[in-house]
């Protein structure tokens, strides 16, 4: 699940491909292994959540470097929009295959959009089309995911009655989202690095890991949610401080106090 | 699956109507973007997928709360759009309270040289280096005819998911505790979705800034409405089989 | 439920909304966050570094929703699994938001920062440390009166929708209303105070922030400072009116009653917002009238 955790040289870029066979396997492995190991191995769900938000954060730094016209949130809510329609369509109709249906089901929602965007609206972002079926693939992943940490499992009953009823769906809607779109928007600036960007992913995924893992406690009882809670707060742990020092490495500095800088440094 | 689809094809035509609506009340509502919040741009200072969403969820709020008490359809649709109304309008009054008395300037706009509905001459009144500044009566008034478009639109889409849910055999009483009900949750998450996707298609339409009806960008509408309109044929699809699927369960 | 019940029941949702309304822009002031923050991000290419803190948590509609949802989730598993008093459960829930909320602050601005090497805009550690726990406590109160609007509106006014939905949708109003009311004072005027009042930017200055105070360098507090004398509290209004004035129309003219109650709710609704309008234009009248144009009629004179 170390997605941009192996840390790697200063500008080495993780090729587009390794991170989205990382997003799409891992996150479909991860939420297969949380749905068929028993309730206390949800956590498997929120790893597989973990490597889709890494996918996704990817997907938006490649396509908000066009510039959009509005704002990077705009296409996060875009995405995490289809994304929750595409996932409970999988799971109502797809029962063992829900995921893959629910994946499959996005892109296609994805590829028209993007088409749109760029056919009718005349956007003329070249990968408009690519980044949006990937920015849907990743939110629908990480829905499931996260859905799979509160409820065990993603049989479609479960998931209507532990996450939807309570409404902890909007939380997952807005923390898979934000995970999605709040990497590449807080690390925004002509020095931008994408292993940083990538790092932030995984500390605000491992967050939405944490948060739902304490929900899961109304379901899957305290020990389940206390294990969910741990991996979380280990993987946000390890990340936070990794981030920190990416953060040290591509500063122009970072002092403890003092005074702007004056003309002369500026020159 | 199909038979799904049969049964419920007036509602997917009612959801369809309403993400065509929420779209189209997106090029309604004046929004500046960061400009706008600098004072350099005719209309309110934020984005337009927030403001469209933060009003039109209001209206969606009301909607549920009326959907509650009666099963109307009119008054329903009224109440969606009165909310989403009175959002943005209070929004807006009070935008303009910071733009005359905080910041000093004139609500004025640069595109027009007149507002279409006081007549005032607008382009005096814009100040030095920026694209107009403050809400003029007309932006107001399009705000206003923005919110109550998607208030509509957000409460016809609710309105259709949950009697969807009541074909298929499921109940959608209030419950009066903080967890709620299974066709109410997914419906409403379902409505917030579709109303997402009906709310960012438009803003890049408009590339995220418009001062209301009377700006030239609003006449480009057809290409978002156009684009949304398919877009929510196939959301509307997948959420009626999904919440179908619900009363087998 | 009684009328005078639901009168009161009113009266606390609209206080615990402007509440929210008044922390909820002044958060976005101590930390600048959301469109202003569009010209601290810019000042350094244009030479200018600072010492103000780079809070780019994506818009507010997304990051306050975002606070209010982690804490209704929290409040409602505390609520239903462990029984706690629902008090509890809201502070509990916030407390656990603003400390997400924290996290969320402390990445971006660290990362935004970091991202400007070439423009040679340092960290300051201090102005993080000073900062954040402000953020964070204003956001504990953003997230408290929220949850308790939420909470009302669930479990006594009978409001459909699960706790955690309808804070989220009300964390994206007030996100909405904060981001389009208070931060005006904050971007138009309080960033750009050196410059003349009474207009808009002029788009030359873009960037050239006010970057000393009365004393020393310039930092949140003084910017917050600033917006809680006039962007907090409108903004509070704001939000307490949208509240507010959305559940009034139908406890006045309760639609459970009969149907033509609940139209009478409706053209209530819409005298309200006539009533605004007509305000608005007011507002614009005088505005002319007092600060008069800035521009010689040139052009008409020429025709006439």
């Amino acid at each position: 699940m170390s997605a941009g955790g192996a840390g790697g040289g200063a500008t080495a870029a993780y090729p587009q491909q390794t991170i989205m066979a990382i997003g799409a396997v891992g996150g479909l492995a991860g939420i297969y292994l949380g749905h068929f190991m028993p309730p206390a191995f949800s956590f498997f769900g929120g790893l597989g959540a973990i490597c889709a938000i890494v996918w996704g954060a990817d997907a938006v730094r490649r396509v908000a470097s066009y510039g959009l016209g509005t704002g990077v949130p705009s296409i996060g809510m875009i995405a995490l929009g289809m994304g929750i329609v595409a996932a409970l369509f999988g799971l109502s109709v797809g029962g063992i295959a829900g995921p893959i249906v629910s994946f499959i089901a996005a892109a296609i929602i994805g590829a028209v959009i993007g088409v749109l965007a760029n056919k009718v609206i005349g956007m003329g972002i070249p990968i408009m089309e690519q980044a949006m079926v990937e920015i849907a693939g990743a939110g629908t992943l990480a829905i499931i995911g996260l859905s799979v940490v509160i409820a065990g499992t993603f049989n479609y009953a479960d998931v209507v009655q532990n996450v939807v009823a309570n409404g902890y769906i909007a939380l997952i809607f807005i923390i898979g989202g934000m995970g999605i779109l709040h990497p590449f928007n807080a690390n925004l600036g002509p020095d931008e690095k994408q292993d940083r960007t990538l790092m932030l992913a995984v500390e605000k995924a491992a967050i939405a890991v944490v948060i739902t893992g304490f929900a899961s406690s109304l379901h899957e009882g305290l020990m389940a949610a206390g294990l969910n809670i741990f991996v979380g707060l280990v993987i946000w742990a390890f990340a936070f401080m990794k981030y920190y020092e990416l953060v040290k490495r591509d500063a122009f500095s970072v002092v403890g106090t003092g005074l702007l800088p004056s003309a002369e440094e500026l020159e | 699956m199909i038979d799904a689809l049969m049964a419920n094809i007036l509602w997917m035509v009612f959801i369809v109507v309403g993400g065509v609506l929420i779209s189209w009340s997106v090029h309604f509502v004046p929004v500046g973007g960061a400009p706008a919040a600098m004072a350099q741009a005719t209309g309110i200072g934020t984005g337009t997928v927030q403001l469209a969403a933060g009003a039109g969820l209001t209206g969606l709020v009301s909607a549920g709360f009326m959907m509650n008490v009666t099963k109307d359809l009119p008054l329903i649709l009224a109440s969606g759009a009165v909310g989403a109304m009175i959002m943005i309008s209070v929004t807006m009054i009070v935008g303009t309270w910071v733009y005359v008395y905080g910041v000093g300037c004139v609500p004025s706009s640069a595109k027009v040289k007149v507002d279409p509905i006081t007549k005032y001459r607008q382009d005096l009144y814009v100040s030095q280096g920026t694209e107009g500044h403050g809400l003029p009566t007309v932006s107001f008034v399009s705000g206003v005819i923005g919110g109550c478009l998607g208030g509509i639109g957000g409460a016809l889409i609710y309105y259709s998911l949950i009697e969807v849910g009541v074909t298929a055999g499921l109940a959608a009483s209030a419950s009066s505790s903080v967890t709620g009900n299974e066709l109410v949750g997914i419906a409403a998450m379902f409505a917030i979705g579709i109303f997402f996707v009906n709310a960012v298609i438009p803003s890049y339409n408009i590339g995220g800034t418009i001062e209301g009806f009377h700006d030239p960008k609003w006449k480009k509408w057809p290409k978002a409405v156009m684009s949304s309109f398919v877009a929510t044929i196939l959301c509307a699809i997948v959420a009626v089989i999904a919440i179908s699927q619900l009363g087998g369960i | 439920m009684e009328p005078l019940i639901g009168m009161g029941v009113l009266a606390l949702i609209g206080v615990a909304a402007t509440i929210a309304g008044a922390s909820e822009d002044l958060e976005s002031d101590v930390g600048s966050q959301s469109n202003p923050n569009s010209q601290v991000q810019l000042a350094p290419q244009m030479m200018f570094p600072h010492r103000i803190y780079n809070k780019a948590v994506s818009g507010e509609p997304p990051s306050n929703a975002l606070m209010c949802s982690v804490g209704a989730a929290v409040a409602t598993v505390l609520i239903s699994e462990f029984t706690l008093s629902p008090l509890f459960a809201l502070v509990i829930g916030s407390l656990v938001a603003a400390c997400v909320h924290g996290t969320f602050a402390v990445t971006s601005t660290m990362g935004r920062a970091a991202s400007q090497r070439r423009f040679k805009q340092p960290v300051y550690l201090d102005m993080i440390r000073s900062h954040t726990p402000v953020i964070m406590g204003y956001s504990f109160i953003t997230t408290f009166c929220v949850l308790i609007v939420s909470y009302l509106m669930t479990v006594v006014l009978g409001h459909p929708f699960p706790l955690t939905m309808l804070a989220f949708i009300w964390g994206i109003t007030v996100g909405a209303i904060g981001s389009s009311t208070g931060d005006v004072h904050y971007g138009a005027e309080r960033e750009f105070q050196q410059f003349e009042f009474g207009s808009g930017l002029n788009a030359s200055n873009s960037g050239n922030i006010v970057r000393y105070g009365e004393s020393g360098v310039r930092n949140g507090y003084d910017n917050s400072w600033f917006c809680a004398k006039f962007g907090g509290p409108v903004t509070g209004i704001a939000f307490g009116m949208t509240v507010f004035l959305g559940s009034w129309v139908t406890t006045i003219f309760d639609p459970a009653v009969s149907i033509a109650r609940g139209w009478l709710s409706v053209v209530a609704g819409v005298v309200i917002v006539l009533i605004l309008i007509i305000w608005n234009w007011k507002i614009e009248v005088k505005a002319r009238n007092a600060f008069g144009p800035y521009k010689e009629d040139k052009p008409e004179e020429a025709s006439a």
